[in-house]
C-alpha cells in the first residue's frame, strides 16, 4: 500500500515549497461520518465532506453526495489531521548547529529526510502535519518549517524563528554563560536592520521562544514586549502561576510534550493557560517521544479540566494558526487539505482509535483501498 | 495595662489605646498591628521588655515598652530585626556570571534570578527577610549584586531593595578553576589567564590600572569602566570572595595599591573571610569590612582556610565591621540564624552577634535607612523566636515583611 506513496514522495525534492500534490483521484470523495469535529471548536453530526482534487470542497449536513463520488461511510468520527508544533521527526540531531550562538539563516527545511520512517510513525497517530523546530541549544537556532507527515512536503518553510531563552543556550564554554549575557546578546542582534531577525522584530516572522521555568518565561516575555514580539512560548510545564502573564503578553503557548507518569502540573498548567484564553497547541519532539503522546498530552489536559472542544483545537485548528498555516489545514472547512483523521470516537478519548488517515484527499494509513 | 512608655519616635496615644485587631494569615493584612514580645531586641543595641511593635502601612510605626498582649495577639519571647545576609543562596548558579570573560564589572546578576526559587522561602522562614545575591564567583570581577527582599510579589523589581549595591569580585582559586592553559590551538574561551593565584591578583590590577588610566580619556573608555571607576571612588563597595590568608591579604594590598595611586575612597568588604583573624592588622589598618561564611565542625573550609571559632570575637573585639552569613550554604545549620548561635559559642557578645546578622550587613552596602533595625520609619521586617536569639533551643517561629505577618507563630 505505501509503495506507490514512497515513489510518489521521492518524486519531490525536499525541502520544496508548496510542491504540487501528488496524483489523486479526479473524481470526488464523499466522506460520511457520525460526527465531523471541523477543528474550530465546533462539530457536524452526520457529517458529510466532499473532497474534490485532495481539497475540501464542502463541508455539511445532509449534503448531497454528487454522481459518480467514491463514498467512504465511516461509523465513527473525522477530524481534521493533528498538527504537532514542536518536532524533530526525520532530522534529528540535524536540526542542532553547535557552532554558532546565532542561525538566525538556517532554515530547518534542509534538515529533514522526507522519506524516514518517524513520518509514518506520526501518520499512524493521526499527526499529517508538524513543526520541525531548531534546537533550544542555540540562542537564535533558525528557522522552524512546516512540514506534511505524508511525502514530506513543505508547507510554510519559513514557519517562525526559532529563539531560546532556556539554559540549554547557556553553554559553559562558549558565550553566553548567563542569562543576562542571552538577553545582551538577543537584544543586539534584534537591532539588526535586515534579514530574519529584523523580521522577526518588525512582527512578520513569528517567533518560537524555547522557555523551561517560571523565570524564563517571564524574562522571554517581557524581552517580547520590548520589540514587540508575536508568536509563541515553547514549554508550558511551569506556567500555571503564571498564567496572567503569559496571556497578558498575547503569545502562544506550545504546551511542553507530556511522558506517561508526568506530576499533574503539568496538566494544571494547561488548564489555567486556557482558562486565561491563551491560545494553546502541543509539542511533540519525537523521535525521542512516541508520537501518540501528542494525543495522551491533550487527554491528560481533558483529565486535569481541559474543554474537549479546547483540546481537540489545541490539536488541530489552533495549531495551524499557532505555525501560521490556518489558510491550509488544520480544519474540516472548504477550500483547505482534505488532511483528514477517521476515529472511532472522539480523538481525545484515549478509548478511541484511528481508523484511517487521509492527507490532500490521499488514503495514506488504515482504512481499505 | 501596665503604664505606658512613651518613647520619643513612639506612636500616638489612640493608636495605643485602642484595641488592634487580631490579624492572622489569609486575611488582608490591617492597615496596623502590633506583635509582642518579652523582650524587643532593635538590633542598634536597645531592647525593650514587655513591648509591642506596631507595624503601619509596610513600615515600623512604634516601638512601645510595657504593655501586655491580649489574647489572640501574636506574642513571642523575643523579637528581632529581620535578618539581612549579604552573600545567601539566591543564584541562579553557573547561569549567573557571564564567564566569557573575566573582568565583567558591567554585569547584573539580577537579570538572572529565578524569584520562584525555593530558596527564597527557606532564607525568609528562617527569619532573613534581606539578601543579597551576587554574581557567581567563577570570574575574578563578577559584576554587580543587588538587596532583595525574600518575599513579596514574585518578581525582582518587586523585591529590590537597591540596585548594584555592590562591585562583586573574588580572590583564591575559584575564579581560576576552569581556565586552562591552551596546548596547541586554544579550544574554548578557557584557554587564558588566570590560571593561578598570581594571575587573578595580576587579573584585578590590570582592571584597575586600565580604569586609571581611562579617566577621563574618551578613548579609552571600555566596557564596565563606569563601573569600576565607581568602585574605585568609593560609590560602589568592593565585595570580594577571600577564603585564606593569601587572598585576603591579596584584596587588601589591592585596596592600599590604589590610595597609593589616588584613590583612597575605595571600601573593601572582605567576603567569606574565614582567616581573617590570621590578619587581623591590617583588616584594621585598611578599614577592611569582613563578612564570615558559615562555620564548620572542623573549621576547615573552602581553599583550606581554617576558620577559627574565635574569629568573629576577635574580629569584634579590634572594631572590624562584622557580619556573619550562610555563604551559599543550604544545609540545615548554615542559616543565618545558626551561624549567630556559633559566633556566639565563639565568644561573640550578643549585641555584637545580633548586630552581625541585622544592621552592620545593612551598613555595609547602604540599605540601613529601610532594613537592619527597629526604629520608627524602617521596613517592617522582623523576625519573631520563640526563646533567647541564638541558643540553640531557640528557634525563628514567626516572620513579619514589611508589615505583613508571613509565618504565624501562633500556629506552633
Amino acid at each position: 500500500m505505501f509503495n506507490g506513496l514512497i515513489v510518489a514522495a521521492l518524486a519531490f525534492l525536499p525541502g520544496e515549497v508548496d510542491a504540487p500534490k501528488p496524483a489523486t483521484l479526479a473524481r470526488t470523495l464523499a466522506f460520511r461520518a457520525d460526527v465531523v469535529y471541523r477543528g474550530d471548536g465546533t462539530s457536524i453530526d452526520d457529517g458529510v465532506i466532499l473532497v474534490k482534487e485532495g481539497v475540501i470542497t464542502q463541508v455539511g449536513s445532509g449534503l448531497e453526495i454528487p454522481e459518480g463520488a467514491a463514498i467512504v461511510d465511516h461509523d465513527g468520527a473525522i477530524s481534521a489531521g493533528l498538527i504537532a508544533l514542536h518536532s524533530e521527526d526525520g532530522a534529528g540531531a540535524e536540526l542542532y548547529d553547535s557552532t554558532r550562538i546565532v542561525l538566525a539563516e538556517a532554515e530547518a527545511r534542509h534538515a529533514f529526510a522526507p522519506e524516514h520512517a518517524d513520518f509514518d510513525r506520526a501518520l499512524a497517530a493521526g499527526i499529517t502535519a508538524l513543526v520541525l523546530a531548531p534546537s533550544s541549544s542555540s540562542l537564535i537556532g533558525g528557522q522552524s518549517a512546516v512540514v506534511k507527515t505524508s511525502g514530506g512536503r513543505v508547507v510554510k518553510p519559513a514557519a517562525q524563528l526559532a529563539l531560546s531563552l532556556s539554559r540549554d543556550a547557556l553553554h559553559t564554554n562558549r558565550f553566553p554563560t548567563s542569562y543576562a549575557g542571552a538577553i545582551e546578546e538577543l537584544e543586539r542582534r534584534f537591532g539588526e536592520p535586515e534579514g530574519p531577525v529584523a523580521r522577526a522584530a518588525s512582527g512578520s516572522l513569528p517567533v518560537l521562544i524555547d522557555v523551561n521555568d517560571r523565570a524564563e518565561t517571564l524574562r522571554a516575555i517581557g524581552f517580547a514586549q520590548r520589540f514587540g514580539l508575536k508568536g509563541a512560548l515553547y514549554g508550558s510545564y511551569w506556567a500555571e502561576e503564571i498564567a496572567p502573564q503569559i496571556a497578558g503578553s498575547g503569545l502562544d503557548v506550545i504546551c511542553t510534550p507530556f511522558d506517561v507518569g508526568d506530576d499533574s502540573r503539568s496538566a494544571r498548567a494547561v488548564v489555567a493557560l486556557a482558562k486565561e484564553g491563551v491560545r494553546l497547541g502541543f509539542g511533540l519532539d519525537a523521535p525521542e517521544r512516541h508520537p501518540g503522546s501528542l494525543r495522551f498530552g491533550a487527554a491528560a489536559c481533558v483529565r486535569a479540566g481541559l474543554e474537549t472542544a479546547k483540546a481537540r483545537k489545541a490539536l488541530t485548528g489552533d495549531a495551524a494558526a499557532i505555525a501560521g498555516v490556518a489558510g491550509r489545514i488544520g480544519r474540516v472547512a472548504r477550500g483547505l487539505d482534505a488532511d483528514l483523521v477517521l476515529w472511532s470516537g472522539d480523538p481525545v478519548a484515549l478509548t478511541s482509535s484511528i481508523q484511517a488517515v487521509y492527507v490532500d484527499g490521499e488514503l495514506v494509513h488504515g482504512g481499505s483501498k | 495595662m501596665l503604664p505606658l512608655l512613651q518613647l520619643t519616635l513612639a506612636v500616638t496615644t489612640p493608636a495605643c489605646a485602642a484595641p488592634l485587631a487580631p490579624y492572622g494569615l489569609g486575611t488582608e493584612p490591617p492597615v496596623k498591628f502590633a506583635v509582642y514580645a518579652d523582650v524587643v531586641y532593635t538590633g542598634t543595641g536597645s531592647k525593650y521588655e514587655n513591648a509591642m511593635v506596631v507595624l503601619a502601612d509596610g513600615k515600623i510605626a512604634a516601638i512601645t515598652p510595657g504593655v501586655e498582649a491580649g489574647d489572640g495577639d501574636v506574642h513571642v519571647a523575643a523579637i528581632t530585626p529581620g535578618m539581612v545576609d549579604l552573600s545567601a543562596h539566591i543564584w541562579a548558579g553557573g547561569n549567573s556570571v557571564e564567564e566569557t570573560e573575566e573582568v565583567t564589572p558591567a554585569f547584573r546578576v539580577a537579570g538572572t534570578l529565578d524569584p520562584f526559587s525555593r530558596d527564597w522561602d527557606r532564607q525568609l522562614k528562617h527569619g532573613v527577610t534581606t539578601v543579597v545575591a551576587n554574581p557567581y564567583d567563577n570570574n575574578c570581577i563578577g559584576g554587580l549584586s543587588v538587596a532583595l527582599k525574600t518575599g513579596g510579589a514574585p518578581t525582582i523589581e518587586a523585591r529590590t531593595v537597591k540596585a548594584d549595591v555592590a562591585l562583586r569580585g573574588a580572590m583564591g582559586t575559584q575564579p581560576s578553576s576552569k581556565n586552562h592553559p591552551a596546548a596547541g590551538r586554544p579550544t574554548d574561551f578557557y584557554s587564558r589567564r588566570p590560571t593561578t593565584r598570581m594571575g587573578v591578583e595580576w587579573t584585578w590590577r590590570k582592571a584597575m590600572y586600565d580604569a586609571l588610566q581611562a579617566e577621563g580619556d574618551e578613548e579609552r573608555a571600555f566596557d564596565g569602566l563606569p563601573e569600576l571607576l565607581r568602585a574605585l571612588d568609593g560609590d560602589l563597595p568592593v565585595f570580594v570572595q577571600a577564603w585564606a590568608t593569601q587572598d585576603i591579604r591579596t584584596a587588601i594590598f589591592l585596596k592600599e595599591e590604589m590610595a597609593r595611586e589616588g584613590k583612597p575612597g575605595m571600601r573593601l568588604i572582605i567576603d567569606a573571610g574565614a582567616e581573617a583573624w590570621r590578619e587581623i592588622d591590617l583588616v584594621v589598618r585598611t578599614k577592611a569590612a569582613v563578612v564570615l561564611p558559615p562555620f564548620t565542625e572542623s573549621g576547615r573550609t573552602t581553599d583550606g582556610a581554617f576558620f577559627a571559632a574565635d574569629c568573629a570575637a576577635k574580629l569584634h573585639e579590634k572594631g572590624v565591621p562584622l557580619a556573619l552569613s550562610s555563604h551559599n550554604a543550604r544545609t540545615v545549620g548554615t542559616y543565618l540564624e545558626h551561624q549567630a548561635a556559633y559566633a556566639r559559642r565563639g565568644g561573640l557578645e550578643f549585641d555584637a552577634a545580633l548586630a552581625a546578622v541585622t544592621i552592620n550587613p545593612a551598613r555595609m552596602v547602604g540599605i540601613d535607612d529601610r532594613v537592619g533595625s527597629i526604629e520608627v520609619g524602617k521596613d517592617g521586617d522582623l523576625a519573631l523566636w520563640n526563646g533567647t536569639p541564638f541558643e540553640l533551643t531557640s528557634r525563628v517561629v514567626g516572620v513579619v515583611l514589611e508589615g505583613e505577618l508571613i509565618e504565624d507563630p501562633r500556629g506552633e
